[in-house]
């Protein structure tokens, strides 16, 4: 399948990436490399109307703490690009970030927390 | 801006088909939901893409859940993909992670040697959980260990996955194991 026109397929391998890289600028990974698939964000309470559609899906579904691979599940879109959206979104301000997914678990007093929750259960 | 909100991870792992999406719906609060990576032409040289190589993308998909452990932090319960060859994916799962449960079907030991190997080859904390839904287990402890090649320090488990209150107890012998291995307080 070698066309140099777009055929209109964008199911068909790889096209159906190409507007979604368009999206984010071309840009394949998130300046902030502290983010994680895991990593949670929650919408600010500023004005997102001016945004393109996808950046808007995104914000409106975080008025709750959300992680980047919830958003990516729902809105259908695949990790890395959703991690780059998010990212516009942090440097932009319409979004707000927690703490981010650590080198190595050595924080006693979160793992005792996380003991007590699933004890919990 | 940047709020005291923690995410914690724990991987699921273990072969094709041993119960790792079974676990993760079975401990979750919400129905496990479903992520996909892209692995692109970028991608090429770094993963081994034997067999896929007429494809200019491939899709890998990766079940979740989720559990709610305070206000401020949340668990996230990641499976690794089915096909082992997705080591980038594995990398940012076990990055930061708590740990892993690398699930074991006595049936197929074999399916579960890659994952065994990488979490113990990264130094990561994991237990090892035998999963009974497949019936009744025909080898010892010491028979599962051996084949495993299992480091004694590693804990081995009985579960079945589909089983709450198990699944429950695997994320909880893990977390005490991760806690064991962690420097003594000062």
């Amino acid at each position: 399948m070698t066309y140099d026109v777009w055929d209109g397929d964008d199911e068909a391998e790889a096209g159906r990436l190409v507007p979604l890289y368009i999206l984010v600028n071309g840009r394949t990974s998130p300046r902030n490399t502290n983010l994680d698939l895991a990593t949670q964000v929650i919408a600010l309470p500023v004005d997102a109307t001016r945004l393109e559609p996808e950046y808007r899906d995104i914000v409106r579904r975080c008025n709750d703490w959300m992680s980047i691979a919830e958003i990516g599940a729902y809105l259908g879109r695949p990790l890395t690009i959703t991690k780059v959206m998010v990212d516009v979104l942090l440097e932009q301000g319409f979004l707000a970030v927690g703490s981010p997914a650590q080198e190595q678990i050595v924080d006693r007093r979160l793992l005792e927390m996380v003991l007590a929750g699933l004890q919990r259960l | 801006m940047h709020v005291d909100r923690k995410s914690v991870k724990v991987v699921v792992a273990g072969g094709f088909g041993t119960g790792k999406t079974t676990l993760v719906g079975s401990v979750s609060e919400i129905d496990p939901l479903t992520t996909e990576e892209v692995l692109t032409q970028a991608s090429v040289g770094v993963d081994d893409v034997t067999g896929i190589e007429d494809k200019t993308s491939t899709t890998v998909a990766l079940d979740f859940g989720r559990i709610t452990i305070t206000p401020e932090v949340v668990l996230y319960l990641f499976g690794t993909p089915g096909q082992d060859r997705f080591w980038f994916i594995w990398d940012e799962l076990a990055q930061g992670a708590v740990g892993a449960i690398v699930l074991i079907d006595t049936r197929r030991l074999d399916a579960s040697f890659a994952a065994v190997d990488y979490f113990e080859r990264r130094g990561m904390p994991f237990v090892a959980a035998v999963n009974r839904f497949f019936g009744e287990c025909l080898y010892s402890e010491d028979e599962i260990r051996a084949a495993l090649k299992l480091d004694p320090a590693v804990p081995l488990l009985w579960c079945d996955a589909r089983d709450r209150a198990s699944s429950k107890q695997a994320l909880i012998e893990l977390v005490r194991h991760a806690m064991a291995r962690l420097p003594v307080a000062t």
